[in-house]
């Protein structure tokens, strides 16, 4: 029962949306417009998240530094006696690390470890050495395991040649000097910006090339027992420690998505300001600005419409509308950031960080955003539509035996 | 004579309350008799419209009642009232209302898109309907395209559509000439002979008053002898 009507009807409401072209392509090229801006930089944010749970899967539970008159300082040696003795401490183990220039504006970041310590650590976790090769051991010198990533940059810029285990590669250290060291194993992470950015050696080699003095280290990564709650765990570094500055995985995170959550403000503004104009647009043009569909209203209402079918008849003139622009929408967001890197967008919503992601941008696309990216194209639409055409359907039709 | 339609003591205020309240109709009784052209006369903003959209159910009164064969209409639902409009009531609207970027056959298909009819039979529906006024060689042609007479003639298909028992037109000569106003004439009188159709018209044309079977002037709001 009904069936033919409701088909009728979206026939109808297909027909206007041809009829009124003009009004149909100024409300679609709005949408897609402001869903391709959203889905874009929704894609990068995504990634980003993603990469960032990652590397915080795979990265120590805590790190500890010292403060020196409010400035990072190098920490002492002697600290990790104190920090391994402190109750809930499984591991505690110096790094020395920093980043160096690899010309054309690429940084790489190196990082010296404790060998046989970090060793207990890599392979528990996300982070897996490659076969064929190995990871360091405590008397390697001059030797490195890089992230899968960094070796397909290098096959990319130096063609022809085969990089691999056995490989040399040298690196200009802080005091100008060049040292060569060896490429013993291949790590690969599910975190793209860990695979793409990410030496590892030992301590000595790697305070050589940073230029650190002898007894100290650059921070020292932490592990807590299991189950042990990382906040108090914490809470005991700070009170024991004076120097002490401990962040927790959490925090680490947040201080990188700091940079991103600025930028991606001033993109969801020019988005709800593009939204704005799409709503505005529609609520003017089609229903109930416009003295044309107010008529239409009223006539069908004479003719012997219900209300709801003059609802359904807009809802579906509405959803037509937005699905059309939510589709080349987020079609055109994947074009542009998957096929294309998103140009310009990147740059500016990741700033800085943007320099440290050697192998490109982080992107993910999942079905929750795709479906919010709909939601948020569509809702707005149709309740900027279909409200007006609601108050008009509930007036009395007699307008229409009026010449007006 | 039966009435088909009746309005008793109907009043239709606008604005009311406000410094420009209108009283467009005081207190009219009227019949309508049933298979009769009826047709109301005076001057223009006597009320003549506004008594039509009370008869037509497209607006309640502020007083009085309105009844469809001895039930009272105008306290009912409005699903209900737009039911009686869209099974009962043809409509010939003063301004037309046609859809200019639709075709002749999609306009007058219109009224029954909003039923169980398939969308093909409503068109063909309409093409009957088209081709019974001499429209057959207008059938496609986008209402924007044609002359006023045969925007007057879609009209006037469109009123035809449901098969109404009752036809109300506004000032239905007032876009055409003499001529034309006599072919609408002979057609409408046609079907009230025909079919019984109830028609009431508005209109100040002395062409169109005299060639009714019962005249109403109109006044003020009121109707005078
Ligand atoms: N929606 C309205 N609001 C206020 N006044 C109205 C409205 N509709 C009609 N009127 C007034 O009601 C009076 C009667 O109008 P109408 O019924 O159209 O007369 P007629 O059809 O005889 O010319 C006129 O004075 C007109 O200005
Ligand atoms: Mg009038």
């Amino acid at each position: 029962m009904g069936l033919r009507k409701h088909s009728n009807l979206v026939s109808y409401a297909l027909g206007n949306v041809l009829k009124y072209r003009t009004r149909s392509l100024a409300i679609v090229t709005a949408l897609i417009l402001s869903t391709f801006l959203l889905g874009s930089a929704e894609f990068i944010r995504e990634g980003v998240m993603t990469d960032l749970n990652a590397s915080a899967d795979e990265g120590p539970d805590l790190i500890v530094q010292k403060l020196w008159g409010g400035r990072q300082a190098p920490v002492p040696l002697e600290w990790k006696e104190n920090l391994s003795a402190i109750h809930g401490v499984r591991l505690a183990t110096p790094r020395v690390w920093g980043y160096i220039d690899v010309g054309g504006g690429g940084l790489l970041t190196v990082m010296g470890v404790n060998a046989s310590e970090y060793g207990t650590i890599v392979g528990t976790t996300g982070t897996e050495i490659m076969e064929e090769g190995r990871f360091l051991n405590d008397t390697d010198r001059y030797r490195m395991v890089v992230g899968e990533g960094i070796l397909d940059i290098m096959r990319a810029s130096f063609a022809g040649v085969s990089v691999g285990i056995g490989s040399a590669l040298s690196l200009i250290a802080q005091n100008g000097s060049l040292i060569e060291f060896e490429i013993i194993g291949v790590f690969s992470s599910n975190s793209r910006i860990y695979s793409n950015d990410l030496i590892l050696t030992d301590l000595d080699s790697a305070r050589q090339v940073l230029g650190l003095e002898g007894a100290s280290c650059t921070d020292y990564a932490l592990w807590a027992e299991y189950g042990e709650d990382l906040n108090s765990v914490a809470f005991r570094i700070d009170t024991q420690i004076a120097d002490a500055r401990v962040l927790t995985r959490d925090a680490l995170s947040d201080a990188m998505l700091v940079t991103y959550g600025n930028r991606a403000g001033v993109v969801a503004l020019l988005w709800v300001v593009l939204l704005m104009t799409v709503i505005l647009l529609s609520f003017t043009v089609s229903t109930s600005g416009s003295d044309e569909a107010r008529r239409e209203v009223g006539l069908l209402k004479a003719l012997g419409y219900d209300t709801v079918d003059v609802l359904e008849i807009r809802m579906f003139e509405s959803l037509t509308l937005g699905m059309l622009g939510a589709s080349l929408g987020v079609s055109s967001a994947i074009v542009f950031d998957f096929i294309l890197g998103a140009p310009i967008l990147s740059g500016y919503l990741l700033g800085w960080s943007f320099l440290l992601l050697n192998g490109g941008l982080p992107l993910a696309i999942s079905a929750p955003t795709i479906f919010t990216l709909y939601v948020v194209a569509i809702v707005p639409l149709l309740v900027a539509t279909v409200v007006p055409a609601w108050r008009n359907a509930i007036t009395e039709p007699d307008v229409v035996l009026r010449g007006v | 004579m039966t009435a088909i339609i009746r309005a008793e003591s109907v009043w239709k205020i606008y604005g009311q309350g406000s410094p420009r309240e209108v009283n467009a109709v005081k207190d009219v009784s009227i019949d309508i008799a049933q298979g009769e052209v009826t047709a109301l006369g005076g001057p223009s903003g006597s009320g003549k419209t506004t008594i039509l959209s009370l008869l037509g159910l497209l607006t309640k009164p502020t007083k009085g009642s309105v009844y469809l064969e001895e039930r009272e209409l105008s306290s009912l639902s409005e699903v209900y009232r737009t039911k009686v409009r869209r099974e009962r009531i043809g409509f010939i609207f003063q301004a037309q209302y046609l859809i200019p970027q639709l075709t002749s056959v999609e306009n007058v298909a219109l009224p029954k898109l909003c039923t169980d009819m398939s969308r093909d039979d409503a068109e063909n529906l309409a093409k009957e309907r088209l081709t019974a006024l001499g429209m057959e060689n207008r059938l496609d042609f986008r209402v924007a395209e044609l002359s006023g007479g045969e925007q007057q003639r879609v009209s006037i298909a469109r009123s035809l559509m449901n098969s109404p028992d009752i036809l109300i037109a506004d000032e239905p000569s007032s876009s055409i000439d003499e001529a034309l106003t006599k072919d609408l004439l002979a057609t409408l009188r046609g079907m009230s002979e025909e079919n019984g159709l109830t028609v009431i018209v508005a209109s100040h044309d002395p062409t169109v008053l005299n060639w009714s079977d019962r005249i109403y002037h109109m006044q003020d709001g009121s109707l005078v002898e």
